[in-house]
């Protein structure tokens, strides 16, 4: 029987041959039945992307499956929402989400193949988190605020958390040293983790298995479903993936020290702007932050004057 | 997918190409046709932010002429139509995108664009 179980890792030297075995290669092998599983939207993310404006068009930067490429729902067309990924074999099932042709791209969340503040907006979901370093996760949010309009850009990044919900500490071994969680929480810099996926070459992926609420949430759901078919199925293997379990206010201080890495100013667009003001000229605002089943979140607005 | 709506947002993103690095060239394409929904409100939100040089351009290197070189200051439906046509109906399937300025070759296959980079070349 194959251990189910999240357990603690380190990662090596070389973080890019890191992610390239535990992260990217996982995908690949895992691609189909990883994308039967992906299949509803969550609803912080859904009801950002219904905020966004006719003809705007943005980038879902670790797309996976694709499965936010066509909302919204209550107006499909109305804005254009185009997929990146790093899993060749998720991109083919991400190219017609939802029956329809999609826009997606090969590629790597560390490059910026885009002209500049090509994009309204942006989402990163579930994908900052398969960076092995704090340094690439940086990086990652840099690239994502460049590719956003200087004026208007907008920006939702959600990422896995330490502290899970009930669902999750039922299922995750690690949670259960709730302790251990809340220390590795206390001094901000999260916890290195594989999250098994367990495939079986038998197995038919069944949609109904995973009744959620955490359904996006990519430990819990596929670890509970998956100790019901194992019972009747021989030699399940089981693909270890990377997570950076993020720690407490570790996500809205990346994304802010990202910022001002880059020259950005943080907080509010300045009001009372004289023409004699010393006043910053471009920045972000950080305009929602929080946990939601399991995952950190946050949401952010570009301005220029 | 490469429709030219995409194509109109990529540019090379090799270390040390940050001039005339856009649009990228267009090689050895096959082209598919194939409806999609027509949607003017999209369209006319949408056009403020094309880079309009780089989508005629692009269009005409596809075989496609029916773009003005201006974008039109008063906007109709037969416009809007064309406009359409050429942003969301012509699947770029195979061949590569060329970088003007460094010569970076981006190849197409089956309709996905590969834009990785190995991480010592990005800038």
């Amino acid at each position: 029987m194959p251990s189910k179980a999240v357990t603690a890792t380190s990662v090596s030297d070389n973080p890019q041959e890191y992610e390239a075995e535990h992260v990217h290669a996982v995908y690949d092998e895992i691609a189909p039945h990883f994308s039967s599983t992906r299949y509803k939207p969550w609803p912080i993310i859904a009801q950002f992307l219904s905020s966004i404006p006719p003809g705007w068009v943005g980038l879902d930067s670790g797309t996976g499956n694709g499965k936010y490429l066509p909302l919204p729902v209550e107006r499909p067309g109305s804005m254009w929402t185009v997929g990146l990924d790093r899993s060749r074999n998720l991109l083919d099932i991400a190219r017609t989400a939802g029956g329809v042709h999609r826009e997606v791209v090969w590629g790597d969340v560390l490059g910026r193949p885009w002209r500049d503040g090509a994009f309204d907006y942006a989402i990163s979901i579930a994908t900052i988190h398969h960076l092995a370093t704090h340094a690439r996760r940086k990086a990652a949010v840099q690239r994502l605020v460049q590719c956003l309009s200087h004026d208007h850009g907008r920006a939702l990044i959600y990422v896995w958390a330490i502290e899970q919900d009930e669902l999750s500490k039922r299922s995750i071994p690690l949670q259960a040293h709730a302790e251990q969680a809340t220390q590795l929480s206390a001094n901000g810099s999260g916890q290195d983790v594989f999250v098994p996926w367990v495939l079986s070459t038998q197995s038919k992926p069944s949609q109904k298995s995973n009744p959620a609420p955490a359904e996006d949430q990519r430990a819990s759901n596929e670890i509970a479903s998956r100790t019901v078919q194992n019972a009747e199925e021989a030699a399940p293997k089981v693909y270890n993936r990377y997570y950076h379990m993020f720690a407490k206010g570790e996500l809205s201080e990346l994304v802010i020290e990202a910022a001002r890495e880059s020259g950005l100013h943080v907080g509010s667009r300045p009001t009372n702007v004289g023409p004699n003001k010393e006043v910053p000229r471009r920045g972000i605002e950080i305009v929602q932050d929080g946990w939601e089943r399991s995952n950190y979140y946050v949401e952010l607005r570009c301005w220029r004057i | 997918m490469v429709r030219l709506i995409t194509h109109n947002l990529l540019a090379c993103h090799v270390k040390g190409c940050t001039s005339n690095n856009f649009p990228l060239q267009f090689k050895d394409v096959q082209i598919e046709l194939r409806e999609a929904e027509f949607n003017p409100d999209f369209l006319r939100n949408f056009m403020p932010r094309i880079e309009w040089k780089a989508l005629v351009d692009a269009a005409r290197q596809l075989g496609d002429t029916s773009l003005p070189e201006e974008q039109p200051e008063m906007v109709d439906d037969e416009f809007l139509q064309k406009l359409h046509h050429v942003l969301l109906e012509v699947h770029v399937e195979e061949g590569a995108m060329v970088c003007p300025n460094c010569n970076h070759s981006y190849p197409i296959s089956n309709g996905i664009p590969n834009m990785l980079l190995a991480e010592h070349e990005i800038g």
